[in-house]
Order: structure tokens, then sequence, then C-alpha cells
């Protein structure tokens, strides 16, 4: 074998808790394993040997592997057992790394940036073996003090050094040690707090499990600085490895004389005891850890005496953090002017912080102090995975606040993060995203500090709770600007007059939301509802966030699945009027939103609708009647889908609503625009019935605007007045034939066959454009007996109209010629003989996002055609409307100029919605704003204010979700619509979509993924 | 309370050197014998040593470390530390409640597990993280939970 003999080579294996929670261990066997199965430590000097050490930093990526072969690292990230053998062979054996499993860029990106003092040698040695401390010059510094070094020296140095508690507050470590040098006792105590509290902080269980002796050397320099002879470390029971390394530390260090009396051959006596902390945050505040350290429970009292005067058993005491002490032998080694020359004026050297939450790289990164905050997220942390939104940086645990997105700039340092409401404090870094909300984020601490407030001082004990209390019903949709006003005071009269620490921070990350993120909680107490889409009630599915009319779609579907159909229906009804209409012709973005396309095809939802629907037509149903009566008459102009809807919500409240239309019949576009065939007359009957029934009148044949007008309406007592008229004025084309009779608008057409006219087609026809009109009149067209063709000027991809619309004009053999610009209509004095059409070609996107077409020159031909139809787009028909003697305002595109969420003109008392306000929307787009119209009229009647905001939907019911086994699941797809065959439905105007079975629609209600119900 | 339990309570005694200032490291001991803090434990343990059963009371109530009622055979315990938090602890929480039929702080019938929860483990990088007796589980996502729980009989 052509081996290359390898040198000395170390496996180091990170088995900090990240480490050994992704198997470290494991793979640290794997490896041990190998290199005894190949013979490879029974060599000279066990030239192969795996090692654990401590956490390397980037946990994201655990298990980190370094491969270190005379000298030279090569990083693997994610490595499991079964990849070690081919690791050993392959590189070690073979010295070809494996490339798949190396580190990737963002491994050499994390580190770029850190300069690590603390963390130098963690997941660098073995922290169960201490040579390997002494190997990187473990305990000179405690030697150097303590033989060449005055203890006055000592603090000096820690003095100039300019190194603060890593632990929260900041205070000046140098200043500390002095006031407890100077204090008087014969006994005093250095205690190492390592009750790390804050949830989402790690550093200091990292620097024990991965460099426990430089907490000790520290905690030795400190005792010898301070005449202490007797350290405490004081750790939580949470972290049962920390304490498990620090122990054989402890043990390891007296063995080598390094604890004990007569440290380094001078008559300075210290050892170190462990003791365990039980669970409590507040033990983190000095005194209370005093106090637990006394058998008592860990209740604060009130500073001075300063423990460093009277601490454990009255004597003078010191307190400092793990990172703190740690830090202490670097400087002592390398000196205070080095120290102090990392980081900026008041805050010196470098702090670890634990980068965590949605954040891609996650991990413990080691900075210097006043690094901008931008180069910690992005370039360290890699940025915010999956797509998502940076949103805010939550620092120092329950005692800081949360960082926005516009302050991403701030350099990190005690000082500034103090002004922007937050703090250090212990360094943890959670970072959030667009999905996480505010409000959610404030009630998590507060309700952290509620459970651990000791319950000793008033202010903390009881403010905490109302602060909990008023969060939790802002989040549950009670909260109310009061509220906020409340939470705002309480908050400072917490942060004053609490005792100790926690109470005092207790409210910082409230009063830091409320600074940055006002609006989210105005969202919640003003909209009921959490943009974030985490307060359970106030979010909704995705299906119903899609809906432009805000079904409860989830919950209806449910009820169909469980058999309770007319419910279901009721329930549709309470946001939607038309479910007929919807359940046939809605192009249903309720489906376009559903998460269950994302497993396989979305749910059909709109036939669920459908079926419902049918089911009541068919068995006779009941609707919801008005159950009080207002006086106040509204008249609404135009019976299309935005007008019925506000017709239909202003009936149920009371008012008598009264329906002026210009035609013969009701439904507005629903009637006219959308053939038999896709929408049967008696279906939308049914939706207009049931509004009928709720008492409104319709007066058809009514057009308003000559003899009868709004002012004259207001004389017949009309007191509001919605304008809902549609747009029916089809755009001309701009090109030359366009006036030659046999050139038709496309929404005229379908107009007048709808109304029964016979309209006289010639034998071929061309529609021009590619929206829902075109398919509509070539498929009438087709069904009159005209050969069709569909002039586009854009590809299938661009085409507006439903997708199934266009199959199913496809499939009837309506044919689409794609880009192709129709550029005159020739003929003679008879009509129509034919188009002129450019070919084009795609070229940049235009306004709309779509790519613009762009003629390809000399390409003209000529389509023979005997008639041509128009329908590129509609526009609203010219209204001459005002009100004592005021004239309603337009805006340029000819829309009427309404307000953007009430929906008012100026005229007072006249609304406008649908698609003169909109320009051609969807029914359930106009369903949605006519119901939003019905909610300012209703205002204005009652003299109340206008709502500020369009109100986002949430959930209405509560229905648990249906039993279905994991087999039945796997079986259930998206049932295939049942259409009538081609040859039968192209004689006539009957209807094309079958629609599901009960049973079929009752196995597609088990397929919904209930994401109303997912926490 | 049997023989037994009273040597070893005496056994855990005789391994400090005195009782003032480690009576928190006594009671995890005590605990660690039957996984709580058996009331006539407590009363043994206050006679033989002169700690005020109302001191010890306090101590063993405030912290949430000690349990005064009995645990199941297995702990799974969920952190709800703040990286925790926001990567959807709670809804693990909530998984981990339905499939064993208990709230948090609770034993099943059968004794099988305790459910508890946990104010960070120091494990943030790999949130959400859940405790099984001395495992430590990172990045757990809800559909994992059947087969972890699986694991303890």
């Amino acid at each position: 074998m052509n081996r290359k003999s390898p040198g000395s080579v170390t496996a180091k294996v990170c088995m900090g808790l990240g480490g050994v929670s992704a198997g470290g261990q494991e793979v640290l066997q794997a490896f041990m394993d190998q290199f005894a199965r190949k013979g490879l430590t029974g060599e000279v000097n066990k030239r192969c040997h795996g090692q654990k050490v401590g956490c390397m930093g980037f946990c994201a990526k655990d298990v980190l592997v370094d491969i270190i072969i005379d000298d030279q690292k090569t990083a693997y990230q994610f490595v499991k057992p079964d990849m070690v053998e081919r690791i050993v062979d392959q590189h070690i054996l073979g010295g070809i790394p494996v490339a798949e499993w190396l580190a990737g860029p963002e491994y050499d990106q994390f580190h770029e940036k850190q300069e690590k003092v603390v963390l130098k040698h963690c997941g660098q040695i073995d922290p169960e073996d201490i040579d390997a401390y002494l190997g990187v010059d473990g305990y000179r510094s405690a030697g150097k003090a303590l033989t060449s070094m005055t203890s006055e020296q000592v603090i000096q140095e820690i003095k100039s050094s300019g190194l603060r508690g890593r632990g929260g507050a900041g205070f000046s470590t140098g200043i500390k040690w002095d006031l407890c040098r100077k204090a008087p006792g014969e006994q005093k105590y250095v205690i190492c707090n390592a009750d790390e509290g804050d949830p989402g902080a790690f550093m200091d269980r990292a620097v024990i499990e991965g460099d426990p002796h430089a907490v000790i050397e520290g905690m030795i320099i400190g005792g010898y600085a301070m005449g202490a002879s007797e350290g405490i470390v004081y750790i939580r029971a949470e972290y049962p490895l920390a304490i498990e390394r620090l122990k054989l530390a402890l043990g390891q260090a007296r063995e080598r004389r390094f604890l004990g009396k007569g440290l380094f051959g001078t008559a300075f006596d210290f050892d170190i005891r462990v003791k365990l902390g039980a669970g409590a945050f507040v033990c983190g505040e000095e005194t209370a850890l005093i106090a637990s350290l006394e058998d008592q429970i860990g209740e604060p009292r009130p500073r001075p005496p300063f423990p460093a005067v009277s601490g454990l058993w009255g004597k003078p005491t010191n307190i400092n953090n793990v990172e703190t002490w740690a830090t202490v032998p670097k400087i002592i080694q390398r000196g205070a002017s080095w120290f102090s020359s990392i980081g900026t004026e008041k805050s010196r050297g470098t702090k670890i912080f634990s980068l965590v939450g949605k954040i891609r790289n996650t991990g413990l990164v080691e900075v210097p102090l006043g690094i901008p905050l931008r180069e910690i997220i992005y370039d360290i942390g890699g940025g915010i995975p999956n797509g998502k939104r940076f949103k805010a940086v939550q620092t120092g645990g329950p005692s800081g606040g949360c960082i926005s997105a516009e302050h991403i700039d701030v350099p990190v340092d005690y000082e500034n993060l103090m002004a922007l409401g937050s703090i250090v404090g212990s360094g943890g870094m959670v970072v959030l995203d667009e999905d996480n909300c505010m409000v959610d984020v404030a009630k998590f601490f507060v309700s952290f500090c509620k459970d651990e407030s000791c319950g000793k001082c008033t202010p903390c004990r009881e403010g905490t709770r109302e602060m909990a209390r008023l969060l939790d019903e802002i989040s549950q949709g009670k909260g109310t600007l009061a509220h906020l006003s409340l939470l705002e005071e309480l908050c400072l009269v917490v942060k004053d007059a609490s005792l100790c620490g926690l109470g005092k921070s207790a409210p910082n990350p409230v009063l830091s939301t409320l600074k940055y993120f006002r609006e989210e909680y105005e969202a919640h107490v003003l909209d009921k509802y959490c943009p974030a889409q985490v307060c359970k009630p106030l979010s909704a599915a995705p299906c119903q966030r899609g809906c432009p009319a805000g079904i409860d779609i989830p919950s209806y579907v449910a009820l169909i699945g469980e058999g309770r159909y007319t419910e279901a229906l009721d329930l549709i009804r309470e946001d939607n009027p038309l479910p007929s209409v919807c359940g046939y012709v809605c192009p249903a973005p309720c489906e376009t939103a559903c998460r269950r396309r994302d497993v396989d095809k979305p749910l059909s939802i709109r036939a669920l609708k459908r079926f419902v629907a049918d089911f009541a037509r068919e068995q006779g149903e009941h609707v919801p009647e008005a159950n009080l009566f207002r006086p106040q008459k509204v008249a609404i102009v135009g019976s299309g889908p935005a007008g019925l809807s506000a017709a239909y919500y202003l009936a149920l409240d009371g008012y008598p609503v009264t329906v002026f239309e210009a035609l013969p019949v009701l439904g507005g576009m629903l009637r006219v625009g959308i053939p038999d065939y896709r929408l049967p007359p008696e279906v939308l009957d049914f939706d207009i019935e049931a509004i009928a029934k709720l008492g409104v009148q319709f007066k058809t044949r009514t057009a308003i605007g000559g003899a009868l007008n709004l002012d004259t309406l207001k004389a017949q007592g009309f007191q509001a007045f919605l304008l809902g008229t549609g747009a029916h004025q089809e755009v001309p084309l701009g090109i030359s034939g366009e006036e030659r009779p046999g050139v038709y608008s496309g929404i005229e057409f379908l107009r007048r066959v709808s109304m029964g006219e016979k309209v006289k087609l010639g034998a071929r026809i061309a529609v021009v454009g590619g929206g829902n009109v075109a398919m509509d009149a070539a498929r009438t067209a087709l069904r009159l007996g005209s050969q069709v063709t569909i002039l586009y000027r854009r590809t299938a991809a661009e085409m507006s109209a439903y997708h199934e619309e266009i199959v199913q004009a496809l499939d009837e053999g309506v044919e689409i010629r794609y880009l192709t610009q129709p550029v005159e209509i020739v003929g003679n004095e008879q009509g129509v003989t034919g188009v002129v059409c450019l070919a084009m070609e795609l070229g940049e996107p235009d306004a709309s996002g779509r790519k613009r077409p762009v003629p390809i020159p000399g390409s003209e031909t000529v389509l023979p055609v005997d008639g041509v139809i128009k329908a590129i787009g509609q526009v609203p028909q010219p209204l001459s409307l005002g009100l004592d003697g005021q004239a309603l305002q337009f805006s340029k595109r000819g829309l009427v100029e309404t307000h953007p969420v009430h929906l008012s003109t100026n005229l007072p008392g006249v609304f406008a919605a649908g698609d003169n306000v909109s320009g051609p929307a969807t029914a359930v787009e106009a369903i949605g704003i006519g119901r939003r119209a019905a909610q300012s009229i209703h205002s204005y009647l009652q003299g109340e204010p206008f709502a500020t905001r369009v109100k986002m939907p949430t959930a209405r019911r509560r229905i648990d979700p249906l039993k279905v086994s994991d087999e039945e699941m796997g079986k259930l797809v998206r049932p295939k619509m049942p259409e009538e065959e081609v040859a039968k439905r192209i004689q006539n105007f009957f209807l094309v979509e079958l629609g599901l079975s009960a049973e079929a629609s009752r196995n597609e209600a088990k397929r919904c993924l209930r994401c109303d119900l997912a926490d | 309370m049997t023989e037994l339990q009273m040597k070893a309570i005496d056994r855990i005694l005789e391994g400090f050197p005195e009782v003032k200032g480690n009576l928190i490291a006594l009671l995890h001991a005590i605990q660690a014998l039957e996984g709580y803090l058996p009331e006539e434990s407590l009363r043994y343990f206050s006679a033989k040593t002169g700690v005020p059963l109302s001191q010890i009371y306090a101590v063993a109530t405030f912290y949430h470390f000690f349990s005064l009622t009995p645990k199941g055979r297995h702990q799974v315990c969920v952190c709800l530390g703040t990286a925790c938090h926001v990567k959807g602890s709670t809804r693990l929480l909530g998984e981990i409640e339905k499939r064993l039929g208990i709230q948090e702080g609770e034993t099943t019938a059968d004794m099988r597990y305790t459910l508890s929860t946990v104010r960070c483990v120091g494990n943030c990088s790999c949130a959400p993280v859940l405790l099984t007796d001395k495992e430590t589980h990172g990045n757990v996502a809800s559909k994992q939970v059947a087969d972890i729980l699986n694991r303890y009989e």
C-alpha cells in the first residue's frame, strides 16, 4: 500500500455541551476505535490520538472535529461516527481531506472578526487534563503574581487594564477588588458567580467546560490580591458537565499544589470549594447568592453594606463572574496596557457573546468591545436564515432590552447599549426575525421575572405580576391603549422602587420593545392582530390571511369534515355573504396560500365551499336574521358583489337597505360578465335571495344620476350611500379599424349574451387579450358556433386568466396564439376580414413585474377573421354624480377617489367600493371591500370615528381537528373536479364543473393541515 | 421511615464536615436518594441536625430543583430559555404534554415520566432543547418527540 505515513496526528472533537448533545462522545470513541483498529496508536509517542476539547464555539455545525497533522489544521463539520472511518483512511492515512465534509466558508467567516482572549484555549485543549493547560502557559500568571508582584501591584494592574465585570453590571473589577482588600477583617472570601442564569447566555458554562483551570487561576490571583484564603464557586445545578469538569480540575490543581498551603513557595494559602445552586435566577444577584451560601432562601438584601465590606458570614467578600475570573490570568500574563489597547475608551478588552436564535451561525463569539452590531450579526453570524427579515436582537437577557434593526450599526459596548435601553449584561444575544412577536418576547421575559422574583419586595413581586397580566391580556386580544400607558407607568415604578437588580431591570424588555416596536403593540390592542402571527387569538391560518374576505377557512373545512354542513355555511357567511358565487368562480387565493401545497397539492377549498353551498341550495336553508332595527336608510348603487356584500352586512346590522340597479337583472358583473356555464343563474340567485330575505329591497332598471340622483335619494330619507357601480367599459385597443362593424367589446358582448340577446358573430372570431374576460368571451363565442382564436401579446406564463379556464378553453377547441400583437383590423364595408398581427418577443420586466413584449420587426402576418372581440381590460364607466352641489371626485385613471381605509369619498355620507375604486378585481375582493364599506357606513351613521386601519382577519372558531389515521392520511389526494364532457358542453351554456360528492368533500377536508391550531 | 432510609441520611451527613453552609448540598444529596424530598426524611434530617424544619421547608420550596412530591422513573424536561422560546419550545412542550397526557410539573399515572421545564441549560446554539434524564437533545423537532420518549421504559 502506498500510503503516506502520518506524523503526529490529533483529532480534536468538540465536547462542549453543544458537541456532546450532537453526539461528540460517540465521534471521539469512533476515532479511538479506528486508531486502535488500524494500529495507529501503538506506534511511538501515540502518534495518532483522539482528544476531547471544550466548546469550539461554532455550535451550529456540531459535531466539529479538527484534524491536526503536523500542526496543519483541517476542520470538519457535522461529523457523525459513521463518517470517521473514511476521514481516517482518506485524510489521515491517504493525505486527501474528505472535501464534502470539510467546514464550509462560513467556518472561516465565523472566526475572521473574532478576537479570542478568554476563549483562546477553549476548544483547543483537553479540559480534563491539567497538563494540557500547563502546556499553554497555564498557572504561570498565578506564579508571576504571587512571586513577583505585591497585592497592590496586582490590583493596580487590573485597575489599569480597565476590566469591567462581565456578569452584567459592568462595575470596574480593580476598584471592587481594592475595596475588598482594604476592608478590615482576617477572613475574606472570593467567590466565582457561576450561576449563569440569563436564558440565552452560556459563555460561563463553556469556559468552565472548556478551560476550567483558567477560572481557578484567576481566583488564585484574586485571592492573593485581596488577602482571601478561601474561594467558592457557586455554580448552577443545571450545568452537570461543567460541575464535573470543574471538580476534576480542582482535584488536579490540588494535586499539583496550585491549591492548598504555601502556593508557589510563598506563605499564601488558598483553596476553592464548589457550591451548587438549586435553580433560582435571583441567586445571580450577589446578596441573594450570599444568602443562598448561608443556607437561606435566595433573597437579596439592601446595599450598603456592600459584600466587599460585609459579605458571606459577615466577612469581606468579592464576587466576580466566570468570564471575569478567566480574563484575569490573561491580563497578568500580557499586561494591562495590552488588554486596554483592545476595545473602546470606556469598554476595554473583549467580550464573549452567545449568538443564538434566528441566526445562521449560532455559537459563542468573542469580539473586541466596540465592534458594530452589524459585523456580529452579518459577518460573524452569517445573517438570518430562511430568507427572513432581521427584526431585532435581544441582549442582556431578562435585564436587557431589544435593539431594533435600525440600530444595526451601533458599536457594541457598555455605554452604547445602555443608551439604547438595553445592556451588554452577561452577553446573551438572541436574534429575532420577522416571525417573532415583540409583545410575546416582552411577555416571555416578564413572565420569567415574575416567576423568578423572590417575593421579598412588593414592587417587584406585585409589579412583575401585573406587568405579566397586562401583557397577557394584550396578547389575548383584550388589550386597549390604556393597557399600554398603564404598562409604561408600572414599568417605571418597578424600575425605581425594586430592591435588587432583578426588579430594577425587569421592565427593560418591556420598555425597550414599547419604545422601538410600539406599532406592533398597537396592532395588538387596536386591530386585535398580531403581525408576526405568534399570539394565537390574534392570528389566522395562511389561507384565511390569503382570503380577501378573511373567511375562517380551516374551521369551516373541519365542519365539512364532520358533516356539519349548515354550520360550515353559517361560518362562511360571517365573512362572505356570497358563498355560492365564490364556490363557483372564486380564483381562490386561499389555495395559493395553502401550506398543504408544500406537502403535495393545496386543499380544494373552493370546491369545498361550493359543496356546502350546493348542499344548502338543494336542502333549502335558513338565513340569519337581523335581531335589531335601526332607522337610518342606506342606498346602495349597483348590485355587484361589493354592493351585495355591503347590503347584507348593513341589513344584518338592522339598517333598511335599498339596492338600485341600472340593469334589469341583479348581480352586476357576476350576472352579466360571467357566463352561465361557469356561474349558473340559479346559483347566483340563491345568494341574492338570502340577502333579500334579510329585508334588503332591490330596484332594478333604476339608474342613479339622472332625475333620480343622490340629492333626490337624500330627500327621500336616505342618509348614507354606497357607490358600487363597477367597471363595465372596455379599454380600446388603440389600433386602426377598431370602429368597424364586427368589432365587439368583450364585456358588452358577454352582457348581451347573458341578457338573452341573439348576438350574431361571424364564423371565425379573434379575441384579443389574456384575462378572464378574454377567456369568457372566447368560450362564449365558441358556444355560439364560431371558430375562436385568442391573440395574446405575451406568453402563457404571463396570462392573468385562471389556469383552469385556460385549460378548459383549450380542451374545448379554442386556439391561443401567444406573443401575437394585433396592429390593425382590416376589412370592407360589410365588416372585418382580418387582423394584422406582429410577432413579439419578451424583453425586460415592466412595472407589473411581467416581461415586456417587444415586436419583432417585419413579422407582420394577416389572420383572416370575420369578427374581433377586444378584451384587454375594463375601466369604470363615467359617472356624473354629486351631492348638495358638490361633484364626486375621480382619480386620473377614472376611479372614484376614496379613503384607502374607510372608503369615504369627498361627499359626506357617500362611500364607494368595488371595481370603480380598485379597477377590475375579483368577486372575493369586492366582497371584502364591500364589507369594509358597510362597517364605515355604520360608523358614519352612529357618529363613531372611522377605523384607522384595515382590520386583519383572525380565527372565528376553534374546531377540533378531524380524526385521521396516519395510514388514511397517506392515501388522501386532492380530488379532481369532475367536468362535463367537452362534446356535450360546447353546444350549450350548461355547467362545466360538476362539483364534488359529499364523500369526496369530507375526505378532502381531512387533508387540511389545520394551521389555525398550530402553536 | 425505614431504618435503611435513616442510615442513608446518616451516611450523607458523615460526608460533610459541618451542616453550616451546606444545607443546599445536603438537600441535593437527600433528593438524589429517592428523586424527591420525602417529608419523613426532612423531619429526620431536622431532628438529627437541629436545623429548624421551617428553614428546611423554606429552602426546599424556594429553589426549583427541589421537589416535595415523588417523581417518575424518567425526567423529561423542556428548556424554556430565550433561544428555545424563539425557536418554538412552547410548541415542543405542547407536543409532549399532548403525548403524555400531563401538564408541566406532573407525573404520568404509571410513574414512567415526570414532565418539567427549565430556565435555560445553556445549550442555546442547539435550541430548542429537550432533556431526558441525563441526555441532552438539541434542535428537537416536534415529530422527534415520540421517538425520544419511547426510548425510556
